[in-house]
């Protein structure tokens, strides 16, 4: 953890970016201040002054650390805000849709790497390989687009769901987090969902009140129809997200099985005379899905990262697309408090795979 | 100089044992490819490597026209491989225009001449209008049904060649009611500022919103992602190696230290972190103390690591006292101090003496002055470590050692040399190179594919060093090295010898699959808009720039990322092949 705020102080000032300069923009010279001998003050050097910047670079990391401890990381120069309100408002958006990403795509791996490895050989095997494969080769925001052109369109775009289902303009909105009829209400979006909620909308719908609701267009009434529009908005970027991770797990699945079936007491259940199902599902799973969890760390990284690319594809003020956002403006505050906060994540889902460990895996903890 | 008859029997024996060697590896090489072979996908994924290899090496010779045909004042300096042969600016199969003329005489539009015109296209002020173009030929009339007319039934207006004119047959022909389809090619340069669906002629991936061919740009784009992906994975590969290899062979705090630091790396999701360095990268245009410390930090490491090479070098009291050269070994640390003096207090001796008054230089070049000179003296210190000049250091036979050591056979000579010559290209680099502000520029144009390579060689190398630490940790612990340290053999050899030949088959295969992660994460940088120049023939800048149009024209972001996924999926495969051939025990 300390290490990961050295290092985002290091890439933040080793960097010849000024902020100071970055903030005046083309009125540095301009002269806003005088000392008091008189001496004029630019702009920028009163940026400076107020930004501490000629303070010497290990009172600057100190100073950096004891307000990273306080909980102020700074005010974001893009936004005007605190990067952690910045930071607040953008992490449930990332999170809820890689957590439902890999909902999705844990399951599905899983059950198919199993069925996969219990037929090995078969055609069944080759097919879902392939694929798992294919799906793992494809660009993420490429695949994204693709669901978006050929779901989330009517048949004048090519999309395939209208002639099918019979829907109208494809089976999935197209971006954006809610639908545009009620997201912009008069009062404003915010005040629609509380500020004290949890930000993970799938869990605030359920906790919007009457009065709210009996305000709202007639098709949006109820706390289920809010559920299903938010679910319904994310069913796309998680699809294109949680695919991959899918296509590798099914790999690292069938990998690890297939081990786990050539050992003795596999060999020994199936002696016993137990049916296959029992044999898979009770002895072997239990043993391969132990690697399995090592990678649900990993990926939970891995996912994250990649929303930084369907985030940007489907419209989503997440975490990935405020990181894009401050690094094309240089905000280099916010960057150091979105990666701090992506790996305080990492580190979380590393801690909970742990006790995961000790759970599934006696031996672990008897050491 | 020594003569080419020297070592005759050496140069034969070594031939004997290369001869074995290659037939060994034959033999080893037809048994790999056996097994290789019994994979249907394996060999897919080779299939695909090698046409998209050979679609990046042939590209000028396949594509259309040149990829940045209408850009003219590209900025992406990255290589000078984006030269192709083809010089045309614009290829004239895809300058020929279809358009459908009504000739139903009820319809209110219809008249006896037809102007030549784009079709509908969004100008800046967000109005549709029309470009008239002007006609050179007709190649084609086709009525509604797709059968073709006699060309003479309309004609191009002599007059005015934005004109074509009906014939009266046409015009009575009421059984052409639906319309007519005309196929012309056209001589307007307005036309290529709008695009055309794919499939159409040559151009069978269409055309961008800027008239370019995008097949072209598709066939140029593999050879940016192959050369990103193959340098990036080799450039990876050698630093997580050796990185990896001192962390597992050496162990204990060292080893402790660099897997803390990869650890870092780990908790940082390798694409935000791949953007931050990119976006930082962004803002170097003049590289000051970043590259001071990339030159001068490997250098005192030689230097400290040659140190007790040196000391076991240096004569004893009383032995050869005579020999200038040892003296200069004995006081090497002083000589290595005089420049870091120099070096730390910056140019405060060279203003003390008046320097800068009797040359007239400015303060960067004395600055960079200063470098070169400390640059030149740490390179002569680092050269006292050979051996043999410090042992023939003596006046008597002066002449004869320095033609000696011009003998281009002795391969430390040449290595020394060689440095030597670095050395010096890389003061004359910094003496020569431009400023800016007075800071000391290495590289102009720092270009952003280089940026993006950069990138994902930082963020790529913790994974390698990770794997080849776990992998020498285990061959560490087989006796032939034990056998190997035993007889005394140096560490160096050890590793490179012992070690790192018998830890490789993971890595090639961890190699084949980083290209392909690689040319994903770089398209993927391009996508965000952190990689390669806008109109640069890149696949993941295709794809974004296609962005704004992909509800009315999908073709141009469906081939890139197609090409895009065969690629990394061809990669795979073959990285998966290649886990069957060297790991048996994954296998199946």
């Amino acid at each position: 953890m300390i290490g990961v705020a050295i290092f985002t102080f290091a890439i933040a000032h080793i960097i010849p970016g000024d902020p100071a300069a970055i903030q005046c923009g083309d009125k540095c010279g301009l002269i806003v201040d005088y000392t008091e001998d008189g001496e004029p003050i630019t702009a920028y050097e009163s940026n400076r002054i107020r930004l501490k910047m000629d303070d010497p670079v290990g009172v600057q990391f100190w100073r950096y650390v004891t307000d990273l401890a306080e909980g102020d990381w700074g005010d974001s120069l893009l936004y005007h805000r605190p990067v952690v309100d910045v930071i607040k408002d953008a992490a449930p958006i990332t999170l809820e849709m890689s957590f439902l990403a890999l909902f999705i795509a844990y399951p599905l791996g899983i059950i198919l790497g199993i069925i996969s490895a219990v037929r090995q050989d078969r055609m069944f095997d080759h097919v879902s390989r392939f694929f798992a494969i294919a799906f793992v080769s494809l660009p993420i925001f490429w695949f994204a687009m693709m669901l978006q052109l050929y779901l989330a369109t009517g048949t004048e775009h090519g999309g395939i769901c209208d002639p099918i289902f019979g829907t109208e303009g494809g089976c999935f909105p197209i971006y954006g987090r809610h639908d545009p009829s009620y997201t912009y209400p008069e009062d404003g979006f915010y005040s629609f969902y509380p500020a004290g909620g949890t930000g993970f909308h799938l869990v605030d719908s359920w906790f919007v009140t009457d009065e709210k609701l009996a305000t709202m267009p007639e098709e949006w009434n109820s706390n289920w129809l809010l559920f299903k529009d938010t679910l319904v908005h994310l069913a796309l970027p998680c699809a294109a997200l949680g695919i991959a991770s899918a296509g590798s797990l099914l790999r690292y699945m069938r990998a690890s099985l297939l081990e786990v079936l050539n050992e003795d007491y596999v060999r020994t259940a199936r002696a016993k005379g137990l049916s296959e199902f029992r044999v898979v599902v009770v002895h072997a799973c239990r043993n391969a899905l132990v690697p399995i969890v090592t990678i649900l760390g990993f990926s939970i990284g891995g996912a994250i990262g990649g929303a930084v690319l369907t985030e940007t594809v489907f419209a989503f003020n997440g975490m990935g697309r405020v990181a894009v956002t401050s690094l094309q403006y240089l905000d280099f505050v916010v960057i150091m408090g979105v990666t701090l906060i992506t790996s305080v994540i990492f580190l979380l889902s590393n801690l909970i795979v742990d006790i995961t460990y000790a759970i599934i895996d006696p031996r672990v903890r008897l050491e | 100089m020594r003569s080419w008859d020297d070592g005759k029997e050496e140069r034969e024996e070594s031939l004997r044992r290369l001869r074995e060697s290659l037939s060994q590896s034959r033999n080893d090489l037809s048994r790999s490819w056996k097994i290789y072979k019994r994979s249907l996908l394996a060999i897919l994924g080779l299939m695909m490597v090698l046409s998209v290899s050979l679609i990046a090496i042939f590209a000028d010779d396949i594509a259309v026209e040149h990829p940045y045909r209408n850009l003219q004042d590209t900025e992406d300096k990255w290589s000078i491989d984006y030269e192709p042969r083809r010089v045309e600016p614009f290829s004239e199969e895809c300058d020929w225009h279809e358009q459908k003329i009504v000739t139903n005489p009820n319809s209110p539009l219809f008249s006896e001449t037809v102007v030549a015109e784009s079709d509908d296209k969004v100008g800046d002020d967000n109005r549709y209008y029309r470009d008239t173009l002007s006609a050179i030929t007709i190649i084609k009339i086709e009525d509604s049904q797709g059968y073709d007319l006699n060309s003479s039934l309309l004609s191009i207006d002599p007059d005015n060649s934005s004109i074509l004119v009906l014939s009266p047959d046409l015009y009575s022909n009421t059984s052409l009611y639906a319309g007519v389809w005309v196929t012309y090619e056209f001589d307007n340069e307005a036309m290529h500022h709008w695009w055309l669906p794919d499939g159409y002629d040559v151009c069978i991936f269409g055309t961008n919103d800027q008239g370019q061919d995008l097949f072209s740009k598709v066939l140029y784009g593999a050879r940016v992602s192959l050369k990103i992906g193959i340098t990036v994975a080799v450039l990876t590969v050698v630093i997580g190696t050796i990185v990896g290899s001192i962390s597992g062979y050496f162990g204990g705090r060292v080893d402790e230290v660099i897997m803390r630091i990869c650890d870092i790396f780990f908790a940082i999701p390798g694409l935000i972190l791949a953007m931050a360095f990119v976006a930082a990268m962004n803002q170097v245009t003049s590289l000051t103390t970043p590259v001071w410390l990339a030159v001068l930090l490997p250098i005192l490491v030689i230097g400290s690591y040659s140190n007790s090479f040196l000391s076991s070098t240096v004569p004893k009291h009383g032995q050869t006292d005579s020999h200038v050269m040892s003296k200069l070994v004995e006081y090497r640390w002083w000589i290595l101090l005089l420049p870091a003096l120099v070096f730390i207090f910056g140019w405060s001796p060279s203003n003390l003496f008046g320097w800068p008054e009797i040359f007239e230089l400015s303060e960067s070049k004395i600055w960079r002055l200063t470098a070169v000179v400390a640059i030149i003296a740490l390179s002569g210190v680092v050269i006292l470590a050979d051996k043999r000049f410090i042992n023939n250091s003596s006046f008597e036979g002066g002449m004869e050692r320095l033609k000696d050591s011009f003998d281009w056979t002795n391969p430390w000579r040449y290595l020394t040399f060689r440095t030597l010559a670095v050395f010096i290209s890389l003061a004359l680099l910094f003496n020569f190179s431009g400023t800016e502000g007075g800071d000391i520029v290495i590289i102009k144009d720092f270009d952003r594919l280089w940026k993006v390579q950069a990138a994902l060689i930082f963020t790529g190398w913790p994974g390698y060093a990770r794997l080849i630490r776990g992998q020498v940790l285990y061959v560490k612990e087989m006796t032939f090295v034990e056998a190997a340290r035993s007889v005394g053999a140096p560490s160096s050899r050890i590793m490179f010898r012992h070690i790192l030949p018998n830890a490789w088959a993971p890595l090639l295969v961890a190699f084949t699959l980083d290209i392909g992660g690689t040319i994903l994460s770089a398209s993927g940088l391009s996508f965000i808009g952190l990689g390669a120049e806008p109109g640069t023939a890149e696949w993941g800048i295709l794809i974004s720039e296609s962005r704004r149009y992909f509800l009315d024209s999908p073709w141009l972001m469906l081939y890139p990322g197609l090409a895009i996924a065969v690629t990394v999926l061809g990669f795979n495969l073959l990285g998966d092949g290649i886990r069957d051939v060297v790991d048996p025990k994954n296998r199946r």
